[in-house]
């Protein structure tokens, strides 16, 4: 249903408003629900953006008594396995079921991302400032890998190369800090 | 190719997968062993969720990224950034949904509530402003304020905001900002320019129809409802648009016009298109001048009121003398009162003078005479620090009875103690703490009234009553010796940890009322003499 044919202009700032409003709580979710298809960064942010106007062309037909997320995440879904279509290299990745299978296993294990993950900013807290500095600037700041590689005076391949390190000392402190008290090492 | 889990070929491959460089071995073997182990498959989900979390949880880092800066709490929230796009918006909704989406990680981080601790995640603070008008009626930033991620609604006028990066930005209104991090800045209307020195290269103005990132320089950005342009004035800048998806770089004197579909339009850059920006600075200097002159005005009409028993206005004073003349016309009341120790220091406006407080020693002495029903106290302070555990604003000597001391306590609670004619007798009246961390260093007016008629005391914290109390303490209430910024024991346990008194900070107009001010009144100390005023539409009504 096209929007600009069947709301008053009244009703459609108020939708509009809705809209944005439910889709920016859950923008994050939608993110990582897509980055566990497509981990590149700008990639799966390009995947979300289109996401978002699908959405809203189809808000007409969302069910306000329920979730928005998961609504949103099936058509989140739909525009990754598009952009993946056109994609040669992510489409052999994510082949013969796996992006469904990664899908739906990432929603079992959510509890327990969960619990790992809320641990991750005193992780983070703890790490040398030197790679604390390397995160921030791949993460936050998103500088480029050259940019990161020169500063740190590194290669290129150097730098991805700390960054693997990094997220794993990340990953061994998630870990760790996840375990109940007490728990032997 | 194979691969073995767990191994560090695996990875490796998992690595290549996060940074979009993966060969086509690296992913068809993946396929292969994800579709076929269930360990490796979990384990890949959770690096995936580590490696998004990282790339999609800015709070993780921000309060890091703003820790240089002095950490205050209760730092001034900008309005919740959920924007309600008006309907003209939905034209552009491809652009508008993809201007959310890429600063959108940020909009939900600053929830009421959430903070813990003392940490800011302030990016920024408001550091001149020129007949500025906001979209908010109720909070508008203050003057010095620290400006958290969120957006900035300017309606008129002209401010300039300071980045911790070191960025500068000054803005003309009407214009929307949302402010990202200390580096990045969202566009969505209005003109604004950009000064960039060196440590702040890359800083990033993004806008429907361009993304602008800096490579050290001073440069010109006007978004309008169909094209945004760019002007660079010094050094470069790389923009991008939708319309090329590639980076291109523009050097000094070049322009730029965009419309988000065809390709953009080169001009040369015209500094004149914006030079109501350039001017801030007199602008700013015109709108100070003119602040403290209308003020001036009204304390002239206040000194006529003769239950003004003291006003120190610290204007027209010779810098070596030591006396400080009362302005009101009650000499009567009150002789010269007398400096001891402070520095002079600039006062609400960079014309007006105010007296700095710092060393254990520093205060005014003066005497009133006179036994009154009712006393008001005002000032305009700009806290420094709150150093001891009591700090005074006025206090009469030691404990002698009928007498007030007027301070503010180390945790923010304002505090009128007033003292009774028994031995021991004498009543504190307190209100929750109600100065903030983040109102230090900036200009806030304080008063008090003790009214023995209707038996009340009431603190106001900029013109605004912060609590009411029953006085227990009967008139008459009297001055006698009294100081301003400190206190003197006058023979008081020599060991109470509560002797040192000192205020640290400075006050540039102080008055006592030998009546009770009203609500209104004292609303009326506060709005003729804050340093900017709530609107300046407003204002010339």
């Amino acid at each position: 249903m096209s929007f600009d044919s069947t709301r008053q202009s009244g009703d459609r700032s108020a939708a509009q408003q809705r809209f944005l409003s439910l889709f920016l709580r859950s923008e994050r979710e939608i993110f990582r629900y897509v980055a566990v298809l497509v981990p590149n960064v700008a990639d799966a942010e390009d995947i979300v953006q289109q996401t978002a106007i699908v959405l809203w062309e189809k808000f007409d037909a969302y069910d306000p008594n329920q979730p928005f997320t998961p609504w949103a995440c099936r058509f989140a879904l739909n525009k990754a396995k598009q952009w993946i279509e056109r994609r040669q290299r992510w489409q052999a990745l994510l082949d013969k079921g796996l992006a469904e299978e990664l899908a739906q296993r990432r929603e079992e294990l959510r509890l327990e991302l969960e619990v790992r993950l809320k641990h991750l900013e005193g992780c983070l807290n703890k790490l040398p400032d030197e790679q604390r500095s390397l995160v921030e600037g791949y993460y936050y700041r998103r500088d480029s890998i050259e940019k990161l590689a020169e500063t740190s005076s590194r290669t290129v391949a150097a730098t991805y190369k700390t960054l693997q390190r990094v997220r794993q000392a990340l990953q061994g402190c998630i870990e760790n800090a996840a375990k109940p008290e007490g728990a032997v090492q | 190719m194979n691969l073995a889990f767990p191994s560090p070929e695996f990875d490796l491959a998992v690595a290549a997968v996060c940074h979009g460089s993966a060969t086509d071995e690296q992913v068809r073997a993946l396929n292969e062993l994800l579709r076929s182990h269930p360990a490796a498959r979990d384990e890949y989900i959770l690096r995936l969720e580590l490696h998004s979390r990282l790339a999609s949880a800015p709070d993780l880092f921000a309060s890091e990224a703003a820790d240089p800066i002095p950490s205050p709490k209760n730092i001034l929230p900008l309005e919740p950034a959920r924007r309600v796009p008006q309907s003209s918006w939905l034209l552009a909704l491809a652009a508008c949904v993809a201007l959310l989406l890429t600063g959108a990680w940020w909009v939900n981080r600053t929830e009421p509530g959430a903070r813990q601790g003392d940490t800011s995640k302030a990016v920024a603070m408001l550091n001149r402003v020129a007949d500025a008008v906001w979209q908010q009626p109720g909070e508008n930033p203050r003057l010095g304020a620290p400006l958290e991620p969120g957006w900035l609604r300017l309606k008129s006028g002209l401010v300039q905001i300071v980045f911790y990066s070191g960025a500068r930005l000054v803005m003309e209104g009407p214009a929307e900002l949302q402010l990202v991090s200390p580096g990045e800045v969202v566009c969505l209307g209005g003109r604004l320019i950009a000064e960039v020195p060196p440590p702040a290269k890359g800083f990033r103005v993004r806008t429907p129809r361009m993304t602008v990132t800096d490579l050290g320089t001073v440069f010109g950005v006007d978004v309008g409802a169909r094209e945004t342009e760019l002007h660079v004035f010094k050094g470069s800048v790389e923009f991008q648009s939708p319309a090329s998806s590639a980076k291109q770089s523009m050097l000094e004197g070049q322009g730029a016009i965009g419309d988000g579909t065809s390709a953009d339009r080169l001009v040369p850059a015209s500094r004149s298109r914006f030079a109501s920006l350039f001017d801030l600075q007199n602008k700013s200097s015109e709108a100070e001048v003119l602040r403290h002159e209308q003020w001036r005005a009204a304390s002239r009409r206040l000194d006529e009121d003769p239950t003004l028993l003291v006003h120190f206005d610290f204007e027209s004073v010779d810098p070596s003398d030591w006396r400080l003349a009362n302005a009101s016309r009650r000499k009567d009341a009150m002789q010269d009162a007398a400096i001891v120790g402070c520095q002079w220091t600039e006062g609400r406006w960079p014309d007006k003078r105010a007296l700095e407080f710092r060393g254990m020693s520093d205060r005014v002495r003066l005497e009133v005479a006179g036994d009154y029903t009712a006393l008001t106290l005002a000032a305009w302070v700009r806290v420094q620090g709150l150093d001891r555990q009591i700090n005074s604003l006025f206090m009469s000597d030691g404990f002698e009875a009928g007498t007030v001391h007027w301070s503010v306590r180390q945790d923010g609670v304002l505090a009128l103690t007033a003292i009774g004619t028994e031995p021991r007798e004498f009543q504190i009246n307190t209100s929750p703490p109600a100065l903030r961390i983040d109102q230090f260093g900036l200009w806030i007016h304080l008063a008090v009234v003790v009214n023995g008629d209707s038996k009340q005391v009431v603190h106001y914290l900029n013109g605004v009553p912060v609590s009411e109390h029953a006085l227990k303490i009967a008139p008459p209430f009297r001055i006698g010796v009294a100081e301003l910024g400190n206190w003197n024991a006058r023979g008081f346990p020599k060991n109470d940890p509560f002797m040192i008194r000192n205020f640290s900070g400075a006050m540039d107009d102080f008055c006592l009322f030998s009546r009770a001010l009203s609500g209104e009144e004292i609303r009326g100390l506060y709005s003729v003499g804050k340093p900017q005023p709530e609107s300046a539409r407003q204002s010339r009504n």
